[in-house]
């Protein structure tokens, strides 16, 4: 006989790795069995522990050595399994499978005998060791069966049925040795039934290679029977799980029965479903969706499981069937441990538990009506779906596989080392074995890259299978081969927060029928739309506003690219929708402004020389037609509003910007409207002064626009000037009325308020302040700023200005005088019946108070400290800090109140189209505003706590620092 | 929990309940009641009861009329007084929004915010009451003064008289409602008693003490006398206080104890006990939350008037009392200036939040106090840097209104109600010409 040897070459080529122990050991071994050794996961493995197991026992080794086809069985479970492996040591009389040929997974009957036969007759840890020992060849029967199929994936669900058929056979044999040895008389244990109820992934029949088994234990009788039934169950678990020489096999875990823990581990059958009827959350009777007679009293198994089916089958009109969904949705996308995100093969995006979530959410929904989707195993509710029409037949076949591919990763995966585990590897050389062993690729980077491509449909699928068939409900899609009732889709729709799913329905149907572009386009984007709008605070708005807006636009070939090719844009899209009214609003008004959702450049501020260049152009293209440039400035406002309210829920600009930015559209607005009914040269000079938060350049959005109207004589005598200043005063109301986005140009702050003249020239302006130096009219100087009109008139009034804001001196009697006045104008201008604490304006501790506080150290310090000689309460607090005027922590609490009213109040505005200065108390109010703050859902609550909180520290400090000795 | 609700269930069916009523307390500390017809109670334990809480003092804004109150199956029992017929069982409840979050201002959800904030450091809490009160012959007065059943002192038996019936009677009715009385005997004024609440985790004392004090009343009426828990009804006699015994538990272990320490007090005792000196002052407003409560605290006898804590010094605002060797689970620390009208919800609420506060910062205890701080000159008491507690009510709201502590413990929402209605209070007592100024000023001006 001659020996060939194999060069290291061929070795390579095989798939050894470690070519020179490889070498070495091959020598020892029979001849030729070397290429043999190519069918291994990790041949080095293989041969090592081929090696290691022949030397504990040759005889047997050598016999499965004898048979060709046995030979390559038990190299592949060598190479694929070290878990398995170390069995085969302790029992080398199991290789005999390996001899036998392997037939497809047995019938659970034909199991169960063999393991009944294994323990008959033996009695304590001898007959556990039995079982196990019995339990465990015909797991290494089934593995090496798995190995040898050319397609693994294919198979993955006949080995998980076989995987659970082990287990229900392996209760069996522990039961029926409980039932020997239980210290209660034999045939009254005899007589006592018990059912071991399979749940989870045992009771659909689609096990792993290792995993706890569920099960829940029901007998039927008395207490007696109780008694001895849990006697025996206990018993039995332990025959499985307690140590012993032969290791236990898993967990058989009890937990999910009724009060899980701390519930009598044994209940009779009425108990079972009193409890159901009467208690059982929504997420025990997801537990239910796969309850299955597993062992023991199959009959009285399936009675439970008769019992509890119509209890499972109504959870889903349940009242808090929506928050449960949440609850799901958030265990799924549960903690997991950041440096595992990576390589989790069950949770995290993508994973096993998207697929089984998916598919149990469309099952609970639907299975109340049809009994046809009640499957256990997700492979077959799957299909059972399809088959009835609740999904397209293309999505499911997709998801099946997706399924079978995760799956048959992680049955390598535990087969491996025998251990539970849902992690890929990291290292290479063991993702490479991986590879192998599922067949699914030849190399480390391949095996990687396609999971990549599974996660990634996973996570698109759960919008196709849940969102997509919604459409089919009111649009006829022959090529999908699903149709649901608008029953099935406004029960799918009230489950993922659509507060009025038959008028969301309704729109779907409007926005997806017919055979237009649009209608095209907008099938295949509403599924995955619908799952952002039910992300927002607002889905049935959204929703609308969506519709709506898609009217408008009709076949625009922008939109629909860009709703097409840009998913960043679509989810921005939904998401300011679902979150604003105002911005509905507008949107509706001037629809082509979506296409700015693409690019955050477009949502940015546009620079004040650029939209006074517009205004500018603007009237010159309309020079003949006064109401028309009127109109193209008022259109003009509304898009520069919209773009600073897109880009302020969006987050890509802070409240400082947007309160520039609207004092900045404001001013662009004015000077257009000016320029139409004054020209210079026509007899006087006219300008706008801007005040209060128009004035410091911090507008929100709803706030009013304060301003005050100057003129000054030249070449018409002062009668004739206070008349045309009047006149252009009133032209300028008329041409910047707009109904859709009021401008309320309030001159509320002008001398003597609401009695006094509307407009008045610089000289009378100086009589005025000169003689009134200190009051409101004065103090409200201090954030006049001018901003349109001719620029000398409006040099002289701020220069008139400074002179009376920034006194050289004020006296204490006259600092005593404004904080009266304030004292004063706290309690009247309040709202009857507003509460103080909610009031965004003139609150406690809210804008008025930080404003009146700023103020004040303006007037005392203004004209020792430049930095004071700002319009901006931001600004001036600021400089107040750096001149040591106020203590850094004092001025932080005050700017923090600022904040958060201006931000409050403009959020209020967006989120309900209308201006208001308190803070809602109606919870989905609180919950709009708080999310447009960028509060997580939820948040009402801690959003309310939060504006009370900085608001009564900011009012502290003012109290100290503007009424105290400050 | 699910256990529980079957046994309220089997309970109801099986005692004939005809009434249960749902129980919660107001900001102010007074119990709140909701009768339901016994087939309503399932319904109330999926859902909730909704009920208009603009009713209630300080429990919703006024435009958030509608909250649902969740009755907490485990605080079930059938009370005592109603007899065989028609028998009537109570639950408490939390308060919730429609939308099912926590009411803010449900005071029982303030002590469960507070003891989940001690929860995640690890600790819980337990506390243990002394709580006085008076027997009157009835609510009115008699030439200006309340009416004292008899005229005993301290520990005095008293044969045949109502305070041993009443005690007695009270005593089985509480147990009979399942809370455990530990000791009781008759203290220092005419118709004063004193019932000491076993230990528990704080929540069921505070709901223990509401039940008690509605116990106390009912078996009063029945013995045609009246029970007051008036801080100080009598000017000549001590007023009725709720000392009430804290420790905080890590597990198993009591974290006041270490064998090694002065008095047996661990670190955590010791800051924990920094944390309610330095505190006491601004929670005072709360833990004595009436007018009447300051005629108590500087009332004299051993009011704890000064922050102070001691050994064995009856006259210290905390006292850390002696237990027998070997028993250091009972480590515990003793505030003696909570009285018994307080809300036990909101003042449990705060003094833990004080002690976790010491913790948390490491306070440093000061020196204990020696000899009878009552009997020191102002001057020695500042020397030793002994303060003292505020001596009014309108005090007492100055302190707390710049309290963070009690800002953030209360919510915003119950602290500015309490500050609101105190006030309120406060202006309403000045307003009043006193028998004593009259007295006083009358007959002279």
């Amino acid at each position: 006989m001659t020996r060939t040897t194999t060069t290291l070459t061929e070795l390579a080529r095989l798939g050894f790795a470690d070519l020179g122990a490889a070498h070495e050991a091959l020598a020892a071994m029979p001849d030729a069995l070397a290429p043999t050794f190519a069918l291994a996961a990790d041949p080095d493995q293989a041969l090592r522990l081929m090696g290691a197991l022949r030397s504990t026992a040759p005889k047997a080794v050598d016999a499965v050595l004898r048979d060709a086809g046995a030979t390559e069985r038990l190299i592949r479970l060598l190479g694929a399994s070290a878990g398995l492996a170390t069995f085969l040591e302790r029992h080398p009389e199991c290789l005999a499978v390996f001899s036998e040929p392997l037939t497809a997974p047995a019938e659970p009957e034909v199991v169960g005998a063999a393991l009944l036969a294994a323990v008959e007759g033996a009695s304590g840890e001898a007959a556990w060791n039995a079982l196990r020992t019995a339990y465990r060849a015909e797991l290494v029967r089934l593995a090496a069966w798995d190995l040898e199929q050319p397609d693994g994936a294919q198979v993955v669900d006949r080995v998980a049925a076989g995987l659970a058929d082990l287990a229900g056979a392996a209760l069996d044999a522990a039961l029926a040795l409980a039932r020997r040895s239980t210290r209660f008389p034999p045939e009254e244990a005899a007589a006592t039934p018990l059912a071991i109820i399979g749940m989870g992934k045992s009771g659909a029949r689609e096990l792993n290679y290792l995993s706890d088994v569920d099960v829940i234990f029901v007998t039927d009788g008395g207490d007696r029977e109780v008694e001895i039934a849990t006697a025996l169950a206990r018993e039995a678990m332990r025959a499985i799980a307690e140590l012993a020489v032969e290791p236990p096999l898993w967990e058989v875990d009890a937990n999910l029965r009724p009060e899980g823990k701390d519930g009598a581990l044994v209940r009779t059958l009425e108990s079972h479903l009193a409890y159901y009827e009467r208690w059982a959350k929504s997420w025990e009777f997801q537990a239910l969706l796969k309850a299955r007679p597993l062992a023991g009293d199959l009959e009285l198994g399936e009675r439970y499981v008769q019992g509890v089916a119509p209890l499972v089958w109504s959870s889903a009109s349940r009242e808090n069937f929506v928050e449960s969904v949440q609850g799901m949705r958030e265990r799924v996308t549960a903690h997991i441990p950041p440096d595992e995100v990576d390589i989790q093969l069950k949770l995290g995006p993508g994973g096993l538990r998207d697929v089984e979530f998916t598919i149990q959410l469309l099952q609970l929904v639907h299975g109340q009506a049809d009994p046809a989707v009640r499957q256990r195993s997700t492979l077959d509710a799957l299909l059972a779906l399809a088959e009835n029409g609740y999904i397209g037949r293309v999505e499911a076949s997709g998801f099946a596989r997706d399924y079978r591919f995760l799956r048959l990763l992680e049955h390598r995966i535990q087969l491996s080392r025998m251990r539970r585990t849902h992690l890929m590897p990291r290292e290479e050389g063991q993702l490479r074995v991986l590879a192998r062993a599922s067949g699914l690729a030849t190399t480390a980077d391949g095996i990687v890259e396609e999971w990549q491509k599974v996660k990634h449909e996973v996570r698109t699928l759960h919008e196709r299978l849940f969102y997509r068939p919604l459409l089919s409900a009111v649009a006829a899609l022959p090529d999908d081969g699903y149709a649901l009732t608008s029953a099935q889709a406004e029960a799918r729709l009230a489950a993922i927060g659509f507060r009025d799913p038959r008028g969301a329905l309704h729109h779907i149907a409007a926005l997806t029928s017919g055979v237009s572009r649009r209608a095209q386009i907008q099938r295949n984007l509403l599924p995955v739309m619908l799952q952002w709008f039910s992300e927002g605070a607002d889905p049935d708005g959204g929703l609308l506003a969506f519709r709506r807006l898609s009217d408008d636009l009709g076949e625009a070939y922008w939109f629909l690219r860009m709703l097409r090719d840009s998913s960043g844009a679509a989810r921005r899209l939904t998401e300011v929708l679902s979150g604003s009214k105002f911005v509905g609003v507008l949107l509706e008004r001037i629809p082509e402004s979506v296409v700015w959702l693409e690019t955050d450049g477009e949502l940015a501020p546009r620079s004040p020389a650029l939209l006074l260049e517009e205004a500018a152009a603007t009237v010159a293209r309309h020079w003949d037609d006064q109401a028309a440039a009127a109109v193209a400035l008022r259109t003009a406002r509304r898009r520069e509003v919209l773009r600073l309210a897109l880009g302020a829920i969006l987050g890509v600009i802070t409240v400082e910007e947007l309160g520039r930015g609207l004092s900045d559209i404001t001013t662009a607005l004015l000077t257009g409207v000016l320029a139409l009914v004054h020209r210079y040269g026509d007899g006087i000079e006219f300008g706008i002064v801007a005040m209060g938060r128009y004035g410091g350049a911090e507008l929100g959005f709803g706030s009013d626009a304060d301003v005050m109207y100057v003129y000054r004589a030249a070449g018409v005598d002062d009668d004739e000037a206070q008349r045309r200043a009047e006149h252009i005063v009133h032209e300028l109301a008329r041409l910047t009325e707009d109904l859709r986005l009021p401008l309320d140009l309030d001159l509320g702050l002008r001398p003597e308020g609401k009695n006094g003249a509307i407009v008045r020239s610089l000289d009378s302006y100086r009589a005025y302040y000169a003689r009134w130096s200190l009051t409101w009219e004065a103090q409200a100087l201090l954030r006049a700023r001018g901003v349109v009109g001719d620029p000398q008139v409006l040099e002289a009034f701020e220069q008139l200005a400074d002179e009376i804001r920034y006194p050289v001196e004020i006296s204490p009697a006259d600092v005593r005088e404004v904080r009266r006045i304030k004292a004063r104008v706290e309690s009247e201008r309040l709202p009857q019946g507003a509460d103080p604490a909610r009031h965004l304006k003139l609150g406690r501790g809210s804008l008025s108070d930080v404003e009146w506080f700023v103020q004040l150290l303006q007037l005392q310090h203004g004209a020792s400290v430049p930095g004071l000689q700002t319009t901006s309460t931001l600004s001036a607090l600021a400089a107040a800090v750096a001149a040591k005027l106020v203590p850094a922590e004092d001025a932080e609490k005050l700017r923090a109140a600022w904040l958060i009213a201006s931000r409050a109040r403009s959020a209020m505005t967006l989120w309900s189209a209308k201006t208001t200065d308190v803070l809602p108390t109606d919870r989905q109010q609180l919950e709009g505003v708080a999310r447009l703050l960028e509060y997580p859902p939820g948040s009402a609550s801690r959003l309310e706590e939060d504006y009370l909180r900085t608001t009564r520290l900011a009012r502290q400090v003012f109290e100290k620092r503007f009424y105290g000795d400050g | 929990m699910d256990k529980q609700r079957d046994f309220v269930l089997r309970t109801i069916e099986e005692r004939s309940v005809k009434f249960v009523r749902l129980w919660f307390t107001d900001v102010v500390g007074t119990l709140k009641s909701v009768a339901l017809a016994p087939a309503e109670v399932e319904g109330a334990f999926n859902e909730g009861v909704g009920f208009d809480g603009s009713a209630i003092e300080g429990l919703t804004r006024t435009n958030e009329a509608d909250v649902l109150a969740h009755p907490d199956p485990s605080t079930f029992q059938i009370l005592p007084w109603r007899g065989e017929i028609d028998p009537t069982a109570r639950m408490f409840c939390d308060i919730t929004t429609p939308d099912g979050q926590p009411a803010v201002a449900d005071p029982r959800n303030v002590l469960k915010r507070a003891l989940a904030a001690a929860a995640d450091r690890g600790f819980t809490f337990y506390t243990h009451p002394e709580i006085e009160f008076y027997l009157l012959k009835s609510s009115k007065v008699e030439n200006g003064v309340p009416v004292p059943v008899d005229s005993a002192g301290y520990f005095d038996n008293v044969p045949g008289g109502t305070a041993n019936d009443f005690r007695r009677r009270s005593v089985r009715m509480l147990e009979d409602l399942g809370i455990s009385v530990e000791f009781s005997h008759h203290e220092a004024g005419p118709g004063q008693n004193e019932i000491d609440l076993r230990y528990a985790d704080a929540l069921t004392t505070a709901d223990n003490i509401m039940t008690f004090r509605t116990v106390v009343k009912e078996v009063a009426i029945e013995q045609g006398v009246y029970a007051t828990f008036m801080p100080k009804p009598l000017t000549a006699h001590p007023g009725s206080g709720m000392h009430t015994h804290m420790s905080l538990f890590e597990g198993d272990t009591n974290a006041f104890f270490d064998a090694s320490g002065q008095y047996q007090l661990s670190t955590i005792g010791k800051q924990f006990v920094a944390g309610l000196l330095r505190h006491a002052p601004e929670i005072t407003a709360v833990t004595n939350q009436f007018v009447n409560s300051y005629k108590r605290l500087w009332g004299g006898d051993e009011a704890p008037s000064y922050v102070t804590w001691g050994h064995n010094n009856r006259s210290a605002l905390v006292r850390v009392p002696l237990y027998k060797p070997g028993k250091g689970q009972s480590a515990r620390v003793e505030y003696r200036a909570i009285d018994s009208a307080a809300n036990p919800y909101l003042s449990y609420a705060l003094l833990l939040a004080a002690g976790l506060k010491g913790i948390e910062n490491g306070y440093e205890l000061p020196a204990e106090a020696e000899g009878d701080v009552w009997s020191m000159t102002p001057a020695e008491r500042k020397a030793l840097g002994y303060g003292s507690l505020p001596t009014s009510l309108d005090h007492a709201l100055t302190l707390m209104e710049d309290s963070e502590l009690v800002a953030e413990t209360l919510g915003e929402q119950v602290f500015e109600y309490v500050l609101a209605n105190k006030r309120r209070e406060w202006a309403g007592y000045r307003a009043q010409v006193t028998p004593f100024e009259l007295e006083s000023n009358l007959e002279i001006l």
